[in-house]
């Protein structure tokens, strides 16, 4: 992928996703343009049943839109089956999820390396804790995560999507497991690996404070963006 | 990490339901390991105690085949006699290559051997002609060392003279030169006549029937027990024990009034069939096994992916194929039918003396030796055949987990 700083890397026109509900159909996502530069953080906010987390899926490739335009990367992904997406997502997304599943018999630094088998890259132990050390917890990486708090789950989820140096990190209610202060420090970790690594960041939040640290905010209300405007990005602090 | 890791971590979150379906299967593994190598065991033993009778023919008295061999093999009571006659004329059969009598009774003991109590016991007694009778069995022979040495066989015509069997001699604590008491009772009397007997010698152990066997010369045991001219059985070996030729010499022999001409060949196969029907039987109780041990597994594995969904849901979302999620599950079932399959051959192993001891005390069979073989081959099909089941029975939690999307699966994660 040649992409430079600034870059498209996902364009969306027209985007649409319905879901069937017996008779009635469920407009989850009902036209949605936007574009995704490289090196930007994006949040998307909006109340709960806005289609948030549905467009977050869209623009990650775990679902597939009913319609519209989906260019990830310059490859159009309608109509792509599952297989191809997970392809499309391989090696060029990163997941960080409310819910930091991580797997309770691995430790810290095998949990980091689980994309890396998924795809079917060699695993570097230095190159794990380098990833580590980003995230704070190289000193952790033998650890499992029953020996630690909501906060370090997290940081050792976000080491785990950076493994395969992805262009897009997808984070859908990252802070919402944590308090106040832990979720603070998430997004401060967000705002300087986007700098350090020049990665397209979408986190979904309700924490509003929060989600105008990004570089845009995208308003969502019934399926739509209704509102777009420029963050407040703190400087790094990490 | 490798697949196979993964799989074998992902068994230790729930240790405990890992450990009882691994115990399942190799409960089931074992129940299998065991009743094929009783099955062998047996087939085997049946053979050989046979072999070691020496003969290849019996000419006895009428009656069942059957329960004359059993009773050959076991030694016992319900005796039928005939006429020493016979004897001498089946000696004369041109196809008769070695031929000896047998005379076999029943008499009682004073108990004095290792037990030490004052109940009486039972032993068989056999009269035989000891240099026919020797040359039939060339594996007997006279134990050597402290207490056996100088050791013979008794003279044809002594009335008082033994030869023991090892185990006969070791149980009553008798060495050469030894007394030994009998006490008989007389055909056509009621009342016991108590015998003193000379140990001349002591066999080596033979691992047949003949270890708990009191020998005398055979025209001695007519005598005491009040059967003079009357024989058991007579044993023969044929010339050609190919072919027709065993049906011929028994047409000729069978004519003779009130006996019968068992060939060993016939009673070993008859026996092994019988084993080979109750191995039916033995092998739908396995197979029970087998079913309920795969029901288990396919159970813990399918409780196992529906706990799991939400992190399957990111397995994919970080990379994993419906391949790679198969793969996964498919490896964890394979695991535990391994693990179990080899935990069930070591306990079926380990426990096999336990098995035979236990069968043994519950029924007299008459068979003496090893009666449970688990041979390698035995252990290597049921290996094999627990991997094999386990790959069928990891199909569908393979596939129910491969086929979930990975978006409903973290919404099913997160609820």
């Amino acid at each position: 992928m040649n992409l430079a700083a600034g870059d498209v890397i996902i364009m969306a026109r027209g985007l649409k996703r319905y879901y069937q509900r017996g008779i009635e159909t469920v407009k989850a996502l009902d036209g949605v343009d936007m574009d995704l530069r490289i090196g930007e953080m994006v949040s998307i906010l909006g109340p709960s049943g806005s289609g948030k987390t549905t467009l977050v899926n869209l623009l990650s490739c775990l679902d597939a839109p009913t319609g519209g335009t989906l260019k990830v990367a310059g490859r159009e992904v309608l109509g792509l089956p599952e297989d191809e997406l997970a392809g499309v997502r391989r090696g060029v997304m990163g997941f960080v999820f409310q819910k930091f599943y991580l797997l309770p018999t691995l430790t810290v630094a095998e949990n980091v390396e689980l994309p890396l088998l998924f795809c079917r890259r060699a695993a570097d132990r230095a190159a794990t804790m380098a990833v580590l050390g980003q995230v704070g917890l190289e000193d952790r990486a033998s650890h499992f995560p029953r020996e630690l708090s909501g906060g370090q789950m997290q940081r050792v989820a976000i080491a785990r999507a950076l493994v395969i140096e992805p262009r897009i990190l997808i984070a859908d209610e990252p802070t919402g497991n944590l308090d106040s202060q832990n979720g603070e420090a998430i997004f401060a970790l967000f705002r300087s690996l986007v700098t350090s690594r020049a990665l397209t960041l979408v986190v979904t939040t309700h924490n509003l404070a929060l989600g105008y640290r990004s570089d845009r905010v995208l308003i969502l209300q019934d399926g739509r963006i209704v509102k777009e405007e420029p963050g407040r990005p703190a400087p790094p602090t990490c | 990490m490798r697949f196979m890791s993964l799989a074998v971590k992902n068994l230790l979150r729930r240790p405990m339901r890992s450990v009882l379906t691994v115990v399942g299967v190799g409960l089931a593994v074992a129940v299998t390991v065991s009743l094929s190598g009783f099955i062998l065991g047996y087939k085997h033993a049946i053979n050989e105690s046979i072999d070691k009778l020496g003969f290849q023919v019996m000419i006895m008295a009428k009656g069942c085949p059957y329960e004359a061999a059993t009773m050959m093999l076991k030694g016992g009571t319900g005796l039928l006699y005939l006429p020493e006659d016979v004897y001498d004329q089946v000696r004369k059969d041109p196809a008769v290559e070695s031929i000896t009598p047998v005379f076999i009774g029943v008499a009682e003991k004073e108990a004095g051997g290792i037990a030490e109590t004052a109940s009486t016991s039972f032993t068989i007694v056999t009269g035989i002609e000891a240099a026919t009778f020797a040359a039939m069995k060339p594996w007997l022979a006279l134990a050597t060392g402290p207490g056996y040495d100088g050791g013979r066989w008794f003279l044809p015509d002594a009335e008082d003279e033994i030869v023991m069997g090892y185990e006969a001699a070791t149980y009553e604590q008798r060495k050469v030169g030894d007394a030994f008491y009998l006490s008989i009772v007389p055909s056509g009397r009621t009342e016991p006549v108590m015998r003193t007997f000379k140990v001349t010698g002591v066999l080596a152990r033979t691992g047949s029937q003949d270890d708990g066997t009191v020998f005398m010369p055979y025209r001695t045991a007519q005598k005491v027990f009040g059967r003079p001219g009357r024989l058991t059985i007579v044993g023969i070996k044929l010339k050609d024990f190919a072919g027709p030729m065993v049906a011929e010499f028994s047409e000729r022999w069978v004519k003779l009034p009130e006996v019968q001409v068992v060939g060993l060949e016939q009673v070993k196969s008859t026996l092994v069939m019988l084993v080979s029907a109750a191995q039916v039987m033995l092998s739908a109780v396995a197979v029970i096994a087998v079913i309920v041990a795969t029901i288990g597994v396919v159970n813990t594995i399918l409780m196992s992916v529906y706990e799991r969904t939400g992190e399957i849901g990111i397995m994919k979302a970080i990379g994993a194929s419906r391949s790679d999620v198969f793969q996964l599950i498919w490896l964890e079932t394979l695991a535990v039918c391994a693990l179990g399959a080899v935990a069930g051959c070591a306990a079926a192993f380990l426990g096999s003396r336990l098995v035979e001891r236990g069968i043994l005390a519950l029924l007299d069979i008459g068979i003496h030796g090893s009666i449970v073989r688990i041979t390698p081959t035995v252990l290597g099909a049921a290996v094999a055949g627990t991997i094999v089941v386990g790959f069928f029975a990891g199909l569908y939690p393979a596939w129910r987990a491969a086929s979930m999307r990975p978006v409903e699966a973290i919404r099913e994660g997160i609820e």
